[in-house]
């Protein structure tokens, strides 16, 4: 823990001993109290409801004896272990293909030269990106559906038959095509921070020295990006990884999800239990730990690079 | 030679400005637009041409005005009380205890380990059961808060404190890389040194500094909390979003109405204040010198 915050704090340490208050202010009691609402409201609606679950996981709903019982139910039943192949792979899925065409935009937007255009463009992408939930289910059935918009302007125009060819909303790539909706336009807004990050000096710098476009972005932007690229594509993965609405309201259950089956375990289906309901989140909250340490050790390359 | 040699490069980076990134941009708004202008048309096209009975249906349903008011008052309740409780936050860790930072990062980090449905679930095991650890980690303040006078569960205001963690990843991100991105130190000293406390310091020296990014936070806060089901839906509160899908379910016409509906309200709220945050007095200019840093 001491290790990891002077890591952090190592940037700004040149600029400290030329601040002449910065050692008297010191780590005095009045400077953690005002630290206290922030970390009360953290402790009551986020770290809380955590705990129960990893607590309740790990308990027999019945005896309330501690019990690894409820993992093992998630591992041996088929059912529970399709579920998270497939959100994982549809986050994968939506991860990259966000984070690709979303970058390329982002650079797009980054680009323009009217501020209103950008603007303009940042705010569209704030409500598409969060255009989730049920209104994008129906608007994608509206324009993909089996008499959705799109699908019968093909037909009529084109002659093509999409669902003929084997196109289907409801599935596993419908349900991908319809997460892409909302995860490009988060790419386009956490990556513009940090591509304004990139100073022009460098890339004149670089001009300077003989560097083409593609050197450029080979040696110098990519390189600097890189770290904000993996975080972002992380945070689409997680962003994916627990979306429920949508996938709910489009498939009506058909698709097999863990946050379904989480859903269905509050609900109180007969078929999922509490226990395995808090073990099936457990299980999510797992996977999602990994993708969370590997953005935050991006975020700590990030902080390296732009820290002052 | 030198001189040709950069003149070429100059040409050749303008020529770039036109290339690959505009067409995919071009591309992710067709993509991003499509949706809504297919949804605009299969939901006011009747079997006679454009239709807006639907439009007029869902109006004189009471149960619409209702839910929006309701999705609207929760969206700028969560709005105000992240902006108000994580903006101080991360300038006072700056400036007084940057070696919480750590702490901070692992808290807004959390909800992405734990999404809406797990944090939904944890939610109403928290408040509606009686659990002797959650008592003694809370301090006692879980049974206060799940027992009269100050019963919380499913309501309204356990439903803005979860949408405040929900958006606190985004919220702190984007607060916390703009304030980075200025020097806080030195406008802080600065300031200091010219007889300013520190409340004046934050309000007239750091918040029009960072404005863009607290912006940007308050809109994704914003358009999360109106188009968000998991909550509402586990806590049973009838918001927007469930009575959208509720009546979308019976009829894809009105569903398509809707989705346009509630993108059209989100799109001018966002705006507006969008609008009401440009007016300010000099904020032009302290836009562009963030953004030029």
């Amino acid at each position: 823990m001491q290790a990891s915050a002077d890591k952090v704090t190592a940037p700004s340490a040149p600029a400290k001993p030329t601040s002449r208050w910065s050692r008297p202010w010191g780590y005095t009691l009045t400077s953690w109290l005002g630290l206290v609402p922030f970390l009360l409201f953290c402790l009551l609606f986020e770290v809380l409801p955590v705990v129960v679950i990893i607590q309740n996981s790990l308990v027999d709903s019945q005896s309330g004896a501690l019990t690894l019982n409820n993992y093992q139910r998630v591992i041996s039943q088929t059912g529970n272990l399709h579920a998270f192949q497939n959100s994982i792979l549809l986050s994968l899925v939506t991860a990259l293909s966000g984070g690709i065409f979303g970058f390329l935009a982002a650079y797009g937007v980054y680009n323009l030269r009217a501020n209103w255009m950008r603007n303009f463009l940042v705010s569209f992408s704030s409500i598409a990106a969060n255009f989730a939930g049920v209104p994008l289910a129906f608007a994608f059935i509206s324009t993909l559906g089996v008499t959705g918009f799109v699908t019968v302007l093909l037909h009529t125009w084109l002659h093509v038959d999409l669902y003929n060819l084997g196109f289907n909303l409801y599935n596993f790539w419908g349900l991908a095509l319809t997460y892409t909706y909302f995860q490009i336009p988060l790419m386009i807004l956490v990556t513009l921070p940090a591509l304004s990050g990139l100073r022009p000096v460098w890339r004149e710098a670089a001009a300077n020295l003989g560097a083409s476009q593609w050197t450029y972005w080979r040696r110098v932007a990519l390189p600097i990006l890189f770290p904000s690229i993996i975080a972002a594509m992380m945070l689409l993965f997680a962003n994916s990884f627990g979306a429920f609405a949508t996938a709910y309201a489009l498939a009506q259950g058909n698709i097999n999800l863990v946050t379904i089956l989480i859903s269905f375990a509050v609900n109180g289906n007969v078929s999922i239990d509490p226990g395995l309901g808090n073990a099936l989140s457990g299980g999510m909250i797992i996977v999602l730990l990994l993708a969370v340490s590997l953005y935050s050790i991006m975020l700590r390359r990030i902080s390296t690079w732009q820290g002052r | 030679m030198q001189t040709t040699q950069a003149v070429a490069i100059a040409q050749r980076q303008t020529r770039a400005r036109f290339g690959i990134d505009k067409v995919f941009l071009i591309l992710v708004l067709i993509y991003l637009t499509v949706p809504l202008i297919s949804t605009l048309v299969f939901g006011f096209t009747g079997s006679h041409g454009i239709d807006f009975s639907t439009l007029g249906q869902i109006f004189s349903d009471k149960d619409f005005a209702q839910t929006l008011s309701l999705s609207l008052e929760l969206a700028l309740a969560s709005t105000l009380l992240s902006v108000a409780l994580i903006t101080p936050t991360i300038y006072w860790v700056q400036l007084r205890l940057p070696g919480v930072r750590p702490l901070l990062d692992i808290l807004s980090l959390i909800p992405f380990a734990a999404p809406a449905i797990v944090m939904a679930f944890g939610l109403v095991e928290v408040y509606s059961g009686s659990n002797m650890l959650i008592n003694v980690l809370s301090l006692g303040l879980v049974p206060l808060l799940s027992n009269p006078p100050f019963n919380i569960v499913n309501t309204p205001p356990l439903l803005v404190c979860a949408y405040v963690v929900i958006a606190l990843p985004f919220v702190y991100r984007s607060i916390d890389a703009s304030l980075r991105s200025i020097n806080t130190r030195v406008l802080t000293e600065a300031s200091y040194s010219l007889g300013c406390g520190w409340w004046r310091t934050f309000l007239t020296v750091i918040l029009p500094n960072i404005w863009p990014g607290i912006i940007s936070a308050a809109l994704l806060t914003f358009s999360t909390v109106m188009g968000e089901f998991t909550l509402s839906s586990l806590f049973s509160i009838y918001t927007f979003p469930i009575y959208l899908n509720q009546t979308g379910q019976e009829d894809p016409h009105k569903a398509a109405s809707l989705s346009i509906l509630s993108f059209i309200l989100t799109l001018i709220c966002v705006l507006a204040i969008f609008l009401l945050v440009r007016r300010r007095p000099g904020q032009q200019g302290e836009i562009e010198l963030t953004a030029a840093k």
